[in-house]
């Protein structure tokens, strides 16, 4: 007798707890899901990074109950396609038949990334454009603003995020505190991105004073580039400026060490990204200065966001390698549930609307709008920002804008 | 640049000279050896990384199970083509299409993909800093040529290597199998490959895109040097090797990826054998 009341009384209080708990936990969102579309080039390791940042945001929204749509809670569904369009001899078409394909079948909401290829991106703003679909996309240096600027209507559901023009700001500020010659080599590999951010640094330098020795460019898959650092030497250059996301760049910093060429090395350097490239490459990257182009990418101590959303970030998927897109796209969706909660429905217009009038605190920063591009500037509470950081004894250290800045820019052995 | 020219020119012919051994031999166009190439550099990343086996063991696995691919391949499916070199070249390329693809659908990509130096030293010669790995490959290239040369002239199956290569109808007549050493021939020159990417990729980062540029360089230094002619795959790769450090040094260093292609364009309107091959001579003579 006493131990079937034993048991009835377990059972009553297991039966209060989880009730207790369910209705404490937050609703599980019960409406039609509100589809994210995500068309790019997954071959890409930043698309690929930056899909993920996507997926953990929306796990974490509809952890939290989902998006509020005129009263209802709906959950985010990603839905996503390969474009192909970072991969060799793929045509601009093939990569606008796939957006269409998703956009058609998937009838997706929202855009968020967007194809990878400057030159891509432009030509799926028509679609975005004709479909109405509310974009935040991510190509770096296309002439996004420009097209935007030119039909401002047209065009009015289309956002981007990160633009080529505030490498040049970045890298710029950042030059003046290395404390050299005002001597720069431009190496740079052969894409259209590249040489376009490249071709604006080669204007501030000679608008402030410095000397550009010369400016090489690298077809994609070069895998020797000591002519470049002979002549770098040579020429008493003390900064070697490089825009590279090929794989075989990280051959040209190897070389830069091996070769003993005095100069600091900076720039933007993909395969020198991410935390994993001190054991990939070793000490030899010691010194050099890489820019992430989305700060949030860095676990950055004076700006809990970005540390909050790395954490997150490496906690769900292990490692981060880029950087650029998985922070700007993170933020990207939370821009988009709060445009869609203002609204307070899914009409293009009213998304596209509020959007234009967002100011959030994102991992990136502030997240607000001009001429429907993020605005970047040198503190995470009044803009967006990037990061400059040095690679020192197998960390990374912010040393750029002064706001993150966890440490100075040190002058490689080479120089001392 | 001297320096870095012989180093790069070394790096081509160790590229193309699994290409040329095979074709040598058996008159297969192996156009999968930058597939096979990338994958000897995977599987050595592999062993090494993921299994944590001693460098030189890991890197001995990859090159031999390369060369196990290369024989499969021909004995599957190049024995049946024999002849048809037309078939040949697309069944091979298709093959190294696929290891490409499946490399890259199986995640082979971003940058950690890297196998490391041999030793992370550097030193200077003629006052170029040079890092050690870079002398490695040369000596290599060195050892693996002596290596080829006593093969080829001192062991049986060598002797039957350039009895088939001379005259394969003849050499069945001397009890030489030309199905068998072709076979064999296909897995000598993948094993080659599988080494050279050993050799060559802690350079960079193991990439799958590189695969395809492998191939192009290959196809441009046999071409250039005579496909058949290990002589000539050793002139043409310091030819292409000299041309693309002075290209990069004094004229444009976006052009280096063009010089290859227009060696061989050049070389083949003037002599379509290349310098030192004989297959059109003869054929023109016939």
């Amino acid at each position: 007798m006493l131990k079937r009341s034993l048991k009835c009384l377990v059972l009553v209080i297991v039966f209060f707890f989880v009730g207790a708990h369910l209705s404490l936990a937050a609703p599980a969102p019960k409406g039609a899901p509100i589809i994210i579309g995500v068309p790019s080039s997954f071959k890409s390791i930043e698309a690929a990074e930056g899909l993920k940042a996507i997926t953990l945001a929306t796990e974490q929204i509809n952890a939290m109950g989902g998006v509020k749509v005129g009263g209802e809670m709906r959950p985010f569904k990603v839905e996503s396609i390969e474009t192909r369009d970072m991969e060799p001899g793929v045509q601009i078409a093939e990569a606008l038949l796939a957006i269409e394909k998703l956009i058609l079948e998937k009838k997706p909401n929202v855009i968020i990334q967007g194809p990878t290829r400057s030159e891509v991106l432009l030509a799926a703003m028509d679609i975005f454009a004709q479909y109405k679909i509310p974009s935040i996309n991510n190509a770096v240096a296309s002439k996004f603003v420009e097209v935007y600027k030119s039909n401002p209507e047209k065009y009015r559901h289309c956002f981007r995020m990160f633009d080529g023009k505030y490498v040049v700001q970045y890298m710029g500020k950042t030059m003046n505190k290395i404390g050299s010659n005002k001597k720069a080599y431009i190496v740079v590999q052969d894409a259209i991105w590249a040489v376009g951010i490249a071709n604006g640094m080669n204007a501030w330098f000679k608008n402030n004073g410095w000397e550009v020795t010369g400016f090489d460019k690298y077809p994609t898959g070069a895998s020797d580039f000591s002519s470049t650092l002979i002549k770098a030497k040579q020429s008493g250059a003390q900064v070697i400026f490089a825009i590279f996301d090929m794989p075989q760049s990280g051959v040209l910093v190897q070389q830069w060490k091996d070769m003993k060429v005095p100069a600091v090395f900076a720039g933007f350097i993909s395969p020198l990204m991410g935390e994993k490239a001190w054991t990939t490459f070793g000490p030899k990257i010691e010194g050099v200065l890489n820019i992430a182009f989305d700060g949030g990418n860095l676990p950055l101590h004076k700006y809990q966001p970005a540390k909050t959303f790395y954490d997150a970030y490496i906690k769900r998927w292990k490692e981060m390698q880029c950087g650029h897109k998985p922070a700007v796209d993170y933020d990207a969706v939370y821009a988009m549930k709060m445009a869609i909660e203002k609204a307070g429905s899914l009409d293009p217009d009213k998304i596209a609307k509020e959007l234009e009038n967002l100011s959030m605190v994102g991992c990136t920063g502030r997240i607000h709008f001009a001429d429907h591009q993020y605005v970047f500037g040198v503190d995470p509470n009044v803009d967006a920002i990037s990061a400059v950081y040095q690679w020192k004894k197998g960390k990374r250290v912010p040393v750029f804008p002064d706001s993150i800045a966890e440490g100075i820019i040190e002058k490689p052995e080479s120089m001392k | 640049m001297l320096v870095y020219g012989f180093i790069n020119s070394v790096i081509l012919a160790l590229i193309a000279l699994g290409f040329s051994i095979t074709f040598g031999i058996s008159r297969v166009a192996n156009f999968s050896h930058g597939g096979f190439y990338i994958l000897g550099g995977v599987l050595t990343w592999c062993f090494l990384m993921k299994l944590g086996l001693p460098y030189f063991l890991a890197a001995g696995l990859a090159i031999l199970i390369v060369g196990l691919i290369g024989l499969l391949m021909y004995k599957v499916l190049l024995v049946r083509l024999r002849g048809l070199e037309l078939s040949e070249v697309i069944t091979t390329f298709s093959v190294g299409i696929v290891i490409l693809e499946l490399l890259r659908s199986l995640g082979i990509m971003g940058f950690e993909y890297r196998t490391p130096v041999f030793i992370d030293e550097s030193v200077e010669i003629f006052g170029v800093g040079l890092g050690i790995q870079r002398i490695i490959i040369v000596g290599a290239g060195a050892v693996l040529l002596v290596a080829l040369h006593i093969f080829v002239h001192h062991t049986r199956i060598g002797l039957a290597f350039r009895g088939v290569a001379q005259e394969e109808h003849t050499s069945l007549s001397v009890g030489i199998n030309p199905d068998r050493i072709s076979m064999l021939s296909l897995a000598l020159g993948s094993m080659i490959c599988a080494l050279a990417a050993v050799l060559i990729l802690p350079l960079g980062v193991i990439s799958v895109d590189e695969g395809y540029d492998i191939l192009i360089k290959a196809l441009a230094v046999c071409i250039i040097g005579g496909l058949e002619s290990t002589l000539g795959v050793l002139v043409a790769s310091f030819i292409i090797g000299y041309i693309e450090a002075f290209t990069s040094m004094y004229i444009s260093s976006s052009l280096i990826s063009v010089v290859p292609l227009a060696s061989m364009l050049a070389i083949l309107l003037i002599r379509p054998s290349g310098l030192f091959g004989k297959s059109k001579e003869i054929e023109e003579r016939v």
